[in-house]
């Protein structure tokens, strides 16, 4: 039994002296060494896609600092604590689990190691000092595509995929829906839930469902549109308006999509560098909306000329300035938004 | 509201085609006395393949239809191999059958989200296989609609139905299935090879559940995701008790589960003020509710469920 014993000290001590020594000499020179946690994977063309990729971009835009990341894909919450543990024994200094349900280990983790910074979103709550929350305001992308579908539409009914009716997903549907009453209030509304964020084939389901009864144009968010996106390729009629700059790289995308938005997460990873860097390491909510560049707007170059009239592209850049003028104010009543009223 | 109604209707045939066909596979596994919840897994592993044979021929773009052919035919195959693979440690090994199928479907869906990774990367579509109007039919008001105007998949998988039940009640075969199912010391002691029984009815119900996952990635979602399945494996499984192992109930199932699943959408988009998280579990709510009322009638239940079969052993 001794020997077993000192066995497994022997084995366990180089493990220990390597982390404790990997934490030191990240601290010493300076880098900044950030790890994402995920639910699905970095190419979802959807949620988890558009955060490694706002964190590549910031790496990329930021080369004078020394910034290390890794990340780990399809982490269920329950499975998250321990990878999350391990970035923490590894000398990592922000860990950022990029989704509401992984409120409870991050708010856990963080009393557990003050000295860590964490992130999670999407949340507007204020959390711990060593707790940072990220809000995207996507009411505004919505109200933009909202605008799209409620001008284009040629039979007054459109459709929305959703995931689950909370958090973002929840803010852009509402979005759209106030875009496409503000510029076409006799237009039919079709609304409807997956109940899922990743449950491809159902929101293909939900989208050939509109599609049969009549909507020409479509939006869905979260990466369980890709299904949503996928069935209305199958029209020969119906359009779609994106929530992912991703969806126009697809096949169906360059068919299909006439315009997309985007969250631009480098932004608000550059803030985070940027405050943990300077020792702050939490206790703060960044929203993410046009004004401050957390949101990226771009047409289907092969599709605008049919499908954006010049007065269309004026009303949508002029909204997106009154956004960028008065971010607080201009989509206020959002969440008043009442689908049984459609 | 007509329009809407047959709108709803024409989308249950091919939206149940997947839980159809892997039901019934699961039905042979079941009828033989091995339930495999691996189904979710060998389903996961059949769309991937499916999906994978025309999009390496069309990187993504149009392809003949002959490599959504061989997709279905190389998902039918796998889905076989891992049968016979379930049969190995279930039959032949004796291991619990929960747990393995539980380690089965592990396995499928990890293996088959890896080998997407690496052969095709992230979420990828395929062009698919279009619906095809039969003629005349297909034009006639409501009825065309609803039954005329699928893919030829769906076709082929409702005129199994009949076929599975002549298989399973009036060949010999079926007649030995049933009888493993049933009372495998009987059968054993009346020449029939129980293990051997067991193993055909494994690789049967494999391929079938291969052939509905290679239907949601080349004829429904026309794409293949990690995610792609959610589920539909357990739902097959539970269908199957819902059928009481009878082809052409497990059908009524299928289809009741589709058209709630339908109904819950169209309830959504019609703007009833109706909470969407209800509206949502309504399909699975209906199962559970008809298989608590219908749990009671025990008589066509496989005996052996479940129980593996040692000939040196008498229990």
């Amino acid at each position: 039994m001794k020997k077993l014993t000192a066995l497994a000290l022997v084995l366990i001590l180089p493990f220990m002296l390597f982390a404790q020594g990997g934490s030191e000499s990240a601290a010493d020179d300076g880098t900044i060494r950030i790890a994402l946690i995920i639910e699905n994977t970095i190419d979802d063309k959807g949620w988890c896609q558009s955060m490694h990729d706002g964190i590549t971009q910031a790496i990329a835009e930021m080369p004078d600092k020394k910034i290390e990341y890794s990340y780990s894909e399809k982490m269920l919450p329950v499975d998250a604590g321990s990878i999350a543990r391990q970035y923490v024994a590894e000398g990592y200094d922000l860990i950022i689990a990029h989704g509401a349900q992984y409120k409870n280990l991050v708010l856990e983790m963080a009393e557990e190691y003050p000295d860590v910074s964490f992130a999670f979103g999407t949340s507007s709550e204020i959390g711990p000092a060593n707790v940072f929350t990220y809000m995207p305001e996507s009411e505004e992308t919505g109200y933009i595509n909202g605008l799209i579908a409620g001008t284009d539409t040629k039979v007054n009914i459109v459709g929305l995929v959703g995931p689950v009716d909370s958090g973002d997903a929840a803010r852009y549907n509402r979005g759209y829906v106030l875009g496409v009453q503000s510029v076409n209030p006799e237009a039919k509304i079709l609304v409807a839930h997956t109940g899922s964020f990743s449950d491809y084939v159902k929101s293909s389901e939900v989208a050939t469902s509109q599609l049969g009864n009549g909507a020409d144009i479509l939006t869905g968010s979260s990466q369980q549109a890709i299904g949503a996106l996928r069935a209305t390729a199958e029209s020969p009629v119906a359009m779609w308006v994106g929530q992912d700059l991703a969806q126009l790289t697809t096949e169906e995308g360059k068919a299909k999509c006439i315009a997309a938005s985007a969250y631009n997460y480098a932004a608000v990873v550059k803030e985070l560098v940027n405050k943990v860097e300077n020792g702050v390491l939490g206790g703060e909510c960044i929203p993410m909306n046009f004004a401050n560049g957390g949101f990226i707007f771009d047409y289907n170059p092969d599709l605008k000329a049919e499908w954006v009239s010049p007065e269309l592209e004026a009303l949508i850049n002029e909204t997106i300035e009154s956004f960028k003028a008065d971010p607080e104010g201009t989509l206020a009543d959002w969440a008043d938004v009442d689908y049984s009223t459609l | 509201m007509l329009a809407v109604i047959t709108n709803m209707l024409s989308m249950c045939i091919p939206f149940s085609v997947a839980l159809l066909l892997a039901s019934l596979g699961e039905m042979f596994n079941q009828r033989a006395g091995v339930f495999n919840l691996g189904c979710e897994g060998v389903m996961a592993m059949g769309a991937f393949v499916g999906m994978l044979i025309p999009f390496l021929a069309g990187h993504g773009g149009a392809v003949s239809e002959w490599y959504n052919l061989l997709g279905f035919a190389a998902a039918a195959v796998l889905g076989a191999v891992f049968g016979l693979i379930f049969g190995v440690i279930t039959v032949t090994f004796r291991a619990p059958q929960g747990i393995a199928g539980i380690g089965l479907q592990m396995f499928g869906v990890g293996t088959a989200g890896t080998l997407f990774r690496h052969f095709v990367g992230g979420t990828q579509s395929i062009p698919g296989i279009p619906d095809v109007d039969i003629p005349l039919l297909a034009k006639i008001p409501v009825i065309g609609d609803i039954f005329f105007s699928h893919n030829v998949v769906a076709y082929l998988a409702y005129i199994f139905v009949p076929v599975a039940w002549y298989i399973l009640f009036k060949t010999y075969w079926g007649l030995k299935v049933r009888a493993v199912g049933t009372n495998p010391r009987a059968a054993d002691s009346m020449g029939i090879n129980v293990s051997r029984t067991r193993y055909e009815a494994l690789v049967v119900g494999g391929a079938l559940a291969g052939l509905a996952g290679a239907y949601l990635s080349i004829a429904q979602a026309k794409m293949f995701s990690d995610t792609l399945i959610s589920g539909r494996g357990f739902i097959a499984v539970a269908l199957v008790y819902f059928g009481h192992w009878h082809p052409l109930q497990i059908m009524g199932g299928a289809l009741l589960f589709t058209l709630a699943q339908t109904f819950q959408t169209i309830v959504q988009s019609m703007g009833i003020s109706f909470p969407y998280e209800l509206a949502v579990m309504l399909p699975y709510v209906l199962v559970i509710v008809v298989l608590s009322f219908t749990s009671r009638n025990q008589t066509t239940s496989p005996t052996a469920l479940g129980k593996p079969f040692n000939r040196e052993i008498r229990t």
